[in-house]
């Protein structure tokens, strides 16, 4: 296409059509002030603050394209009045003191107070008083420090898919609302957070991290969520020179696109689960602490016909540890196996239009490819079709909706569609027949653990039987209920196991974030969590644990 | 040299903003030595400063008829007004309050607080009687120069009375203006 000459600022540049004037200044280095403006959101041009001179006319340069002749002033005393002007206004309509303010310090309004010198308010400042929605269990809506700059609805219907925020009444009365106005805690809010990430004041917080220490205080770590085999890129947020995360933001750079989904913004940090905090030992029906050295050497006496069941929440490196170890002797507790392999990618997700999910709600689990599938459907580019038996909260966004014993039904009905996705989990034999029958499909499977590939890449099968002693090393022994009960069974885990009384001995592993690790995504790509606390009690890695047995006992 | 007067009242503040004020500490020193006089102040604790102020140094947001009525009285006798901290500058924290009705207010205060027994409301003619909504300085008198900050740094305090001493126009930037 045909470049367009403008000039900014005096200085003749060639710029894309399509472009914005906004675009092309930060393309040439040259600063305009921005509120509302956020880079992955389609601009609104609703704060004005970006204001620029054009042939004698104040145009806002976020929503500008740019057009032939064009003649830009970025700093005209016009443009410089104005602005302030507007500053002024938005200070004052509202409750913006900052002094009892949480966002004080990462405050993009204060900010640009500061920017503009800003001293003092000429207006008379707003007195009525807005309640603040503290109806939700992780997010805090304050409207009385909201600006209206919109990116929180921007961001939940254009990023997050899930179209949850609104806005209702005009003007000053303008108010950010869920759904139709009710609490956010009972509206259709799936707590993927990102609001809270992209609000540029206090309007939006979270109660995890608020007061607990302001963007200057803390320092940022970037790793990998693996909360779910999508290993959706985060920055962890951790207070400088202490053991405590503030907060987990998504991380806009990588695939996930900042977006994450409930368990990996908040989950990790809100749901705590009580930790296994020293080697128990039952017996007599009664539990023991005992200290690490007599763990090592009860389990070194069960060691040598032990069965090691492995789940998919450990990573790589120790997989191949323990398979090292112990050779054929271990095995998945869950069936990792695709019941059909994935012939797309993320990527393929984000540019297909047309999704067939079968049996699982992404709202609630897979969130982040959800969110990829679910503002397609909202913007009009992409069709949704659900199967489930469950309720299934997709089917507000599905075009069909249909049974799971409807398949062939439904893909009789869908067989014009252009290369559709079919995204599932788990598939009975007669579904797997009915969709390799038709050839237009294009398959998604979502692993059921984090590291579900990576057990699969260490070739460690799915099996279950009864033995004498059973190793058990990871975070989910459900899958061991019906076989524990004739064995002597060890657990290495880092919780306090529901199921702890049916072990025999308990060995703390460290977890989370006190570990670092790689793992493979649903894509098959490696990806990394980083370490990022150090253990508030006596834990182990699985390496020390494998070395002390080694000094008792030959493995 | 020419000295300069200043005095200084605080209205509805905590004081911080005197605090910081002191807390020049030696470069005070510098300050008089290069002409700068201290009239009233709280610090002095004279109440009214002399007519020839020439510059009025407000702390605190204006909440009772008794506040306005200083303020103004400082503004008749000082050439230059300065208003120092968040709540002179913009009402500040103690504006919390304008969303309560002062009936209401008082009453929650003086008699329903948990630990209060047998409490009233005090109704001496001495007290100040709280206006309905707490104001800024400017809202009330027209101020010249603003030190925002809760509490303003001493450093930023320094460098406004050091411009005027040295016959500039203060300005604040980066580290010292700050609204927190």
């Amino acid at each position: 296409m045909e470049k367009i000459k403008i000039k900014i600022n005096g200085q003749e540049v060639e710029a894309e059509p399509g472009k914005t004037v906004l675009q092309i200044a930060k393309e040439m280095n040259l600063h305009i002030p921005t509120l509302c403006y956020f880079e992955p959101l389609l601009p609104q041009g609703s704060c004005r603050l970006c204001i620029v001179e054009d042939r004698g006319k104040l145009v806002t340069s976020c929503t500008t394209q740019v057009a032939p002749n064009m003649d830009v002033k970025l700093d005209t005393p016009d443009v410089v009045t104005s602005r302030k002007l507007i500053l002024q206004l938005l200070f004052t309509e509202r409750n913006h003191y900052c002094m009892y303010c949480e966002a004080s310090g990462n405050c993009e309004l204060q900010k640009l107070g500061y920017e503009f010198g800003l001293d003092h308010f000429e207006f008379e400042t707003y007195e009525r008083k807005f309640s603040v929605d503290n109806s939700h269990n992780y997010i805090v809506i304050d409207p009385n420090r909201c600006v209206l700059c919109r990116r929180c609805v921007r961001a939940c219907s254009q990023l997050a898919g899930h179209n949850v925020l609104g806005e209702m009444n005009r003007g000053i009365d303008t108010m950010i609302i869920a759904d139709m106005d009710i609490p956010l805690g009972e509206s259709s809010c799936t707590s993927c957070g990102l609001c809270v990430q992209v609000c540029p004041t206090g309007a939006i917080t979270d109660k995890r991290s608020s007061y607990f220490g302001k963007d200057v205080q803390t320092e940022v770590i970037n790793s990998n969520c693996d909360q779910c085999p999508i290993g959706c890129g985060v920055k962890v947020y951790k207070r400088k020179g202490s053991n405590f995360i503030v907060k987990i933001y998504g991380d806009f750079d990588k695939e996930n696109e900042g977006i994450l989904c409930k368990l990996g913004r908040y989950g990790a940090l809100f749901e705590e689960k009580p930790r296994l905090t020293s080697p128990k030992i039952r017996d007599d029906s009664q539990d023991r602490k005992i200290d690490f050295d007599e763990a090592i050497r009860i389990m070194s006496e069960k060691i040598k016909d032990a069965v090691i069941y492995v789940d998919g929440t450990l990573f790589n490196e120790e997989l191949s540890l323990i398979k090292k170890v112990f050779k054929d002797r271990v095995f998945s507790l869950y069936e990792n196996e695709p019941p059909i392999k994935s012939d797309v990618t993320i990527d393929d997700i984000k540019k297909a239009n047309n999704f067939i999910v079968i049996g699982v709600d992404l709202n609630r689990e897979y969130g982040v490819i959800g969110s990829f599938i679910k503002r397609k459907a909202s913007a009009g580019n992409g069709k949704i079709t659900t199967f489930d038996n469950n309720f299934n909260s997709l089917a507000t966004v599905s075009e069909n909706v249909f049974g799971l014993e409807e398949l062939e039904k439904g893909l009789e009905e869908l067989k014009n569609l252009e290369s559709p996705i079919v995204i599932y989990k788990k598939l009975s034999k007669k579904n797997v027949e009915i969709l390799s029958k038709y050839k237009n499909l294009r398959f998604f499977h979502l692993p059921f653990e984090t590291n579900s590939i990576g057990l699969l890449k260490e070739n460690i099968k799915h099996k279950i039987e009864k033995s004498k002693n059973i190793i058990f090393i990871g975070k989910n022994p459900e899958g061991l209920k019906e076989i524990l009960d004739d064995s002597f069974t060890i657990a290495l885990t880092p919780y306090e196991i529901e199921m702890a009384n049916k072990f025999n001995l308990l060995i703390p592993i460290k977890d989370g974030f006190e570990k670092e690790g790689t793992f493979y995504n649903i894509d098959g790509k490696i990806v990394k969590k980083e370490r990022v606390l150090e253990s508030k009690f006596e834990s182990f890695d699985l390496r020390t644990i494998f070395e002390e047995l080694n000094k008792v006992k030959s493995l | 040299m020419k000295k300069i007067k200043i005095a200084s009242i605080w209205c509805e503040g905590c004081s911080g903003c005197h605090m910081s004020f002191l807390d020049m500490d030696e470069r005070l020193v510098e300050l008089i030595n290069k002409g700068l006089e201290i009239n009233a102040t709280p610090i002095t604790d004279l109440k009214v400063p002399d007519d020839d102020t020439d510059i009025g140094i407000i702390e605190g947001a204006v909440a009772t008829d008794h506040h306005e009525e200083e303020v103004k009285m400082m503004r008749e006798k000082c050439k230059f007004i300065v208003a120092i901290g968040d709540c002179a500058v913009f009402g500040g924290i103690v504006t919390m309050r304008n969303y309560t009705p002062v009936d209401e207010l008082l009453k929650r205060g003086y008699i329903e607080t948990e630990s209060t027994v047998d409490g009233k409301i005090p109704t001496s003619p001495e007290l100040g009687k709280l206006l309905p909504k707490v104001k800024a300085v400017n809202e009330v008198i027209k101020v010249d120069y603003y030190i925002p900050g809760c509490p303003p740094s001493a450093d930023a305090i320094y460098h406004v009375l050091n411009e005027i001493l040295e016959g500039r126009v203060p300005m604040l930037t980066g580290e010292l203006l700050k609204y927190e």
